[in-house]
């Protein structure tokens, strides 16, 4: 008997499931999760929303318009509005107080990336559900129009 | 044939992937071709400073030509250009080579050599797209070049100066499947001829080494394996975390980590961290673990999991990390996890069936049996050579 990976990892994952199902009841979720196929059908949706959650592959960031409005911007631009004559300004900026401040400037672009990261993943979860949403939409009408022309 | 083997750094002492993968094949392939390996005269990966003499030697019956590199890298200014450049506001395509530049090692009489001399070589091979040798020397020999690009699933992949550079090369050589896949959807069209190839290895598993080493380090019969750099970006932060998690739970191994630290490691009686490790027990580690956990994110090839199916060991993967879930998969030789509680019942599952772990063990090293043996990897290599200069000979006549 051969033991295969893809088999022993969809055990423990539906065990894991089944685990995060129970606890997430306990903790008063939604009852419809109460329905163990109804919550694998749930949670193979949203994985599937995380696996193409790539920036490419999303739609939203389209339909937001100029990202400078929405976008979290993580670099710092060394920038003066006064010109030549700002240039000590940056160069304070840059070789002063930048090394000073770098610590926190670090600890907080690493959650700027979280964030960017979640921004995403909420990004797919909500394509990948506006997606299921046009399929149902489409065959209600499909069925709705078969019942029309079957009535007498 | 007469080939150049282009690659940042190149010496018996360097420990890099690309770097390491390059001289096991320059090594291999020198008693069958004319090869000259043409590097900087860097050892040190961050700076980039000289550190070797320039001009050529023979190392372990390699011919090696090295170039200086003309300045150190800036780390300061290399940092805030990193930020700008893989900001998702996007960059310019000037600002991304500028980062290319900055990158490094910074070697112009390598490039001078590339254009004047890059046609007297049948073929060039180019390690590591991500450095200025290989980013700026192979489109000056593109007719010629196969790209090894070692790419991975972070930031610098998705530049968008990219697609144009990896549509250049004759010929590809890749590490993995999914590597392949990646550099092939990054440009949106068909590559030219490739061959996946990886690495190559010796059989390690007729000589199991003893487990005296461990006994004299103190380390106990039953325990799990990190193997390499305890960094954060290795995914080691988390490994911890999730370890912690599975001990609070109940769970009963040691996690031994062997390599040097960045991280601080928590004063844990069952995580024991090693540092540095020698050769022997480094081998005695992986031959006596009951699995090696591999938790980083970003692999174009991990060494150590084929290191460690070599001696029939399973592996505990993360899964985001779309290489090390393909390489766990095809081979059938470990199991993967994407959260804590995945993490708990996994490495559960590896330590409670030992039949099954050892199953899955031997089925790891039959993979690299079938996949990973220097035979294998060679004749790969050499239809690749071949194709690549039919194909050349074919449009030049």
């Amino acid at each position: 008997m051969t033991t295969s990976t893809d088999e022993v990892m969809a055990e423990l994952q539906g065990r894991v499931r089944e685990r995060v199902r129970a606890e997430l009841v306990r903790h008063g979720a939604s009852a419809a999760l109460e329905d163990p196929a109804l919550f694998a059908d749930i949670d193979a949706l949203l994985r599937a929303a995380i696996e193409r959650s790539q920036p490419a592959a999303l739609l939203l960031p389209e339909l937001l318009g100029d990202p400078s409005t929405w976008r979290l911007d993580t670099a710092i631009k060394y920038q003066t509005h006064r010109g030549a004559s700002g240039a000590p300004i940056i160069f304070v900026k840059q070789r002063v107080l930048m090394p000073l401040l770098r610590w926190f400037y670090e600890f907080n672009r690493d959650n700027f990336e979280r964030q960017r990261r979640i921004n995403q993943v909420l990004f797919a979860c909500v394509q990948e559900l506006a997606i299921e949403l046009a399929k149902q939409r489409r065959e209600l009408q499909a069925l709705s129009a078969q019942s029309i022309q079957r009535r007498p | 044939m007469n080939l150049a083997f282009v690659v940042q750094r190149y010496g018996a002492d360097i420990a890099g992937g690309s770097e390491m993968h390059c001289r096991q094949l320059a090594e291999r392939l020198s008693s069958r071709h004319d090869i000259t390996v043409l590097t900087t005269c860097a050892r040190d990966y961050v700076t980039w400073e000289n550190a070797y003499a320039p001009g050529t030697s023979t190392e372990n019956g390699v011919r090696v030509q090295r170039f200086p590199v003309a300045r150190r890298r800036n780390l300061k200014m290399f940092a805030d250009l990193s930020d700008e450049v893989f900001d998702d506001l996007g960059s310019t395509p000037e600002r991304q080579l500028e980062w290319f530049r900055a990158n490094g090692p910074d070697t112009p009489a390598l490039l001078e050599h590339l254009r004047v001399h890059g046609g007297e070589y049948d073929l060039l091979l180019f390690w590591a797209f991500r450095y200025a040798p290989t980013f700026f020397g192979l489109p000056s020999v593109s007719e010629r070049a196969i790209l090894l690009p070692t790419a991975e699933e972070d930031p610098a992949v998705d530049l968008d100066v990219l697609p144009e550079f990896f549509v250049k090369p004759a010929g590809y050589l890749f590490l993995t499947p999914e590597e392949k896949v990646l550099v092939t959807t990054r440009t949106g069209r068909l590559l030219g001829p490739s061959q996946v190839i990886g690495i190559g290895l010796e059989p390690e598993r007729a000589r199991r080494p003893s487990r005296d080493v461990l006994d004299r380090l103190g380390v106990p019969e039953e325990f799990v394996l990190y193997l390499g750099r305890v960094d954060r970006n290795k995914g080691c932060a988390t490994l911890l975390e999730y370890f912690e998690e599975y001990i609070d739970g109940g769970g009963n191994t040691t996690l031994v980590l062997a390599g040097p630290s960045t991280l601080m490691v928590p004063d844990h009686p069952r995580i024991r961290a090693l540092g540095y490790v020698a050769d022997d027990v480094r081998r005695a580690l992986l031959s006596h673990t009951r699995a090696l956990v591999v938790p980083s994110p970003y692999e174009s090839l991990s060494i150590v999991l084929l290191e460690a199916w070599n001696y029939a060991t399973p592996a505990l993967v993360n899964a985001y990390c779309k290489v090390l879930q393909g390489q766990v998969r095809r081979a059938s030789g470990g199991l993967y996890y994407r959260s804590s509680r995945e993490f708990q019942e996994a490495l559960s599952w590896l330590l409670a069936n030992d039949a099954g772990r050892r199953e899955l063990g031997e089925q790891g090293l039959a993979y690299v049996d079938r996949e990973y043996r220097w035979p294998t990897v060679l004749e790969r290599v050499e239809r690749l050579l071949e194709e690549v200069s039919r194909r050349r000979s074919a449009a030049l006549a």
